[in-house]
């Protein structure tokens, strides 16, 4: 069954070509991995599907929703939530607070000032908060302040927000940069984790092609904005055009 | 599992209670002239209410405002006008009055879903201009630039008629006012409202209107200055555009950045400090370093907080709150050489 359905996208920033005739399919409980150089307009289709971005063209449809008819904040009221390449959190909060961040939604106004009145409410997410927590293997840590946090756990506080949605859907633009090899293995089992335990769709970017290649049941090879090729990891690494951009990309490097 | 985000530090509240129904006793006991040191701590008190406010705009939700002095103004000459000159009672006006003022924040707010930083700044400051040339056109209510005499708070038939009295009605209020604005800022508002300072992009992924939010971030702020300016009116009984001056606006933002921007008891401590500062220490030494700065004494106090402002910014960042919480993690470690832990 298809989940996310994008057709024609087109993107344009005043020349540059961010986003050009890309369409794709992404199934209910998939790993779906979008890969490419930099400036390929990986982050650019995420901002796209969240509503950062209006494409020129083009639509995309989530459950029959069509999401560039919905603002940004109200892509998570249908199911989708994400991550972000650049670490977006409130250093002077504790971690438990930036995680309560994304159950925003279900937390009424009268927690302000009716303590007792949404003294349910608030245990049951705070509660929740912290299985999220315990789930990304960084509970223990949830009444410390952020800004002095390593990046490891400041990126999955990130993750661990965007869980607490509940979406349907999670969008993860390289949850893996700038972690060590013990971090990577670390997250290649939770994104495995939340796709099989959760039930979520994962849609992921990354760069660390180990990662890719064990993690996705499907990848996508963007390369300035064009679909270059897509299919199952053993397809995409064999493909002659990959290998051929990714080669020269390590050449140039 | 109970009460554990509920991390609130509410331990301080009672024995803050308590120091302040105290002081004016003791000052009382201590010195003949308490009444003029009642005065100072009343305009405090006031000044606390606006600053708390200013708090939760600027600290909190990243807005920068140079417009509260004309929040208060318009507090100030709306109750004013409400209470001598339509008659409501003042318990009214100090429902009234607020809502009204947050109104005209709210008014405020919708340039500010688009401009940013400084230019919201100067937005807000322009705002202040505009309220200013207003009090005075609007004579026939306001008494235009010759000010404008006001009637004394009743509170259920009690009236508040010397500054020993105000300053139990402010101080009471300004707890209040304390102990509202540490609930907003450890409830869910206060996260969104952090957020939207940190990371706009974070807050609507988790589906934050931030338009919205910013506009109560507003509505807010301008409720409290507000409920201080009814404060100001009815106990100071003359108010005038002097009392309202843009620089005060500039003041209040430092009272906030001394305080030490985005914590609720910053904004206090910051509002009495300066507060004491203006009042009590400067002038001790205003006499001799005008005589060899030729500086008129106005002057001389932008000139001061001006550089109070900058010391803070380049050596307290985190202001007067951010030093007593580094003394407070010092004396804990005491004897295990903890002067490492925070240069
Ligand atoms: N808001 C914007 N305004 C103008 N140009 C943009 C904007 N966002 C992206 N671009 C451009 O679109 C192109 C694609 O950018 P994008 O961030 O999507 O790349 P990416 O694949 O995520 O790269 P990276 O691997 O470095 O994250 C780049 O040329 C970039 O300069
Ligand atoms: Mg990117």
């Amino acid at each position: 069954m298809d989940n996310l359905k994008i057709q024609n996208l087109h993107m344009n920033f005043s020349g540059v070509k961010a986003l050009d005739d890309v369409s794709f399919k992404v199934q209910k409980g998939e790993v779906f991995s979008l890969i490419g150089p930099n400036g390929s307009g990986k982050s650019t289709l995420f901002n796209c599907i969240n509503g950062f971005c209006i494409p020129q063209q083009g639509s995309i449809k989530f459950e029959n929703v069509d999401l560039l008819k919905i603002k940004p904040h109200e892509t998570v009221k249908h199911g989708i939530s994400r991550t972000f390449q650049n670490l977006q959190n409130v250093p002077y909060m504790t971690l438990l607070d930036n995680v309560l961040l994304g159950a925003h939604r279900r937390l009424s106004m009268t927690d302000t000032f009716n303590r007792w009145i949404s003294q349910k409410e608030r245990e049951r997410e705070e509660a929740m908060a912290l299985e999220v927590l315990d789930f990304l293997g960084i509970a223990n840590f949830e009444k410390k302040y952020l800004s002095g946090q390593p990046y490891g756990i400041q990126k999955l506080v990130e993750i661990a927000r965007a869980l607490i949605c509940k979406p349907k859907m999670i969008l993860m633009d390289e949850p893996a940069a700038g972690m060590n090899d013990q971090e990577t293995l670390e997250i290649a089992k939770i994104i495995s984790e939340i796709r099989d335990i959760l039930g979520i769709t994962v849609l992921v970017v990354e760069h660390d092609m180990n990662l890719v290649m064990s993690i996705s049941d499907r990848i996508c090879v963007l390369d300035s904005g064009k679909i270059l090729a897509m299919g199952k990891p053993v397809e995409v690494k064999n493909h002659p055009e990959v290998i051929k951009v990714f080669l020269g990309d390590e050449a140039h490097a | 599992m109970k009460g554990r985000y509920d991390d609130e530090n509410l331990k301080w509240i009672p024995i803050l209670i308590i120091a302040v129904y105290l002081s004016p006793f003791l000052l009382k006991s201590a010195t003949f002239s308490y009444k003029y040191y009642l005065y100072i701590l009343n305009m405090a008190g006031i000044y606390m209410i606006l600053t708390v406010g200013l708090d939760l705009l600027s600290g909190f939700t990243g807005l920068m405002s140079l417009g509260h002095a004309a929040f208060l103004a318009i507090g100030a000459y709306t109750s004013a006008i409400l209470v001598d000159q339509a008659g409501l009672p003042f318990e009214l006006s100090l429902i009234i009055t607020p809502v009204i003022v947050g109104l005209c924040g709210l008014m405020i707010g919708f340039p500010a879903l688009r401009i940013e930083g400084m230019y919201l700044g100067l937005t807000t400051m322009g705002f202040g201009f505009i309220v200013k040339r207003l009090i005075i056109a609007f004579r026939d209510w306001t008494g235009g630039s010759a000010g404008l005499q006001v009637s004394k708070a009743t509170l259920f038939g009690f009236t508040i008629s010397n500054d020993w009295n105000n300053y139990f009605m402010i101080y009471t209020f300004a707890i209040i006012a304390i102990i509202v604005a540490r609930r907003i800022v450890k409830s869910k508002l206060g996260r969104v409202f952090m957020a939207i300072r940190d990371s706009e992009q974070a807050a609507q992924a988790s589906g934050i209107n931030i338009a919205k939010y910013k506009m109560l971030s507003f509505f807010i702020s301008g409720m409290f200055a507000g409920f201080a300016g009814v404060l100001f009116a009815h106990t100071n009984h003359f108010i005038s555009t002097d009392h309202f001056d843009i620089l005060l606006s500039v003041y209040f933002i430092v009272m906030v950045l001394v305080g030490g921007v985005g914590s609720i008891y910053g904004a206090v401590l910051g509002t009495l400090f300066i507060v004491l500062m203006e009042n009590m220490f400067i002038p001790l030494f205003k006499d001799t370093l005008t005589q060899y700065m030729h500086l008129e004494a106005g002057d001389f106090q932008a000139f001061i907080f001006g550089l109070i402002m900058l010391l803070f910014i380049i050596f307290q960042p985190m202001g007067l709150y951010g030093m007593w919480l580094k003394m407070r993690i010092y004396w804990k470690l005491f004897p295990f050489n903890p002067r490492k832990r925070f240069t």
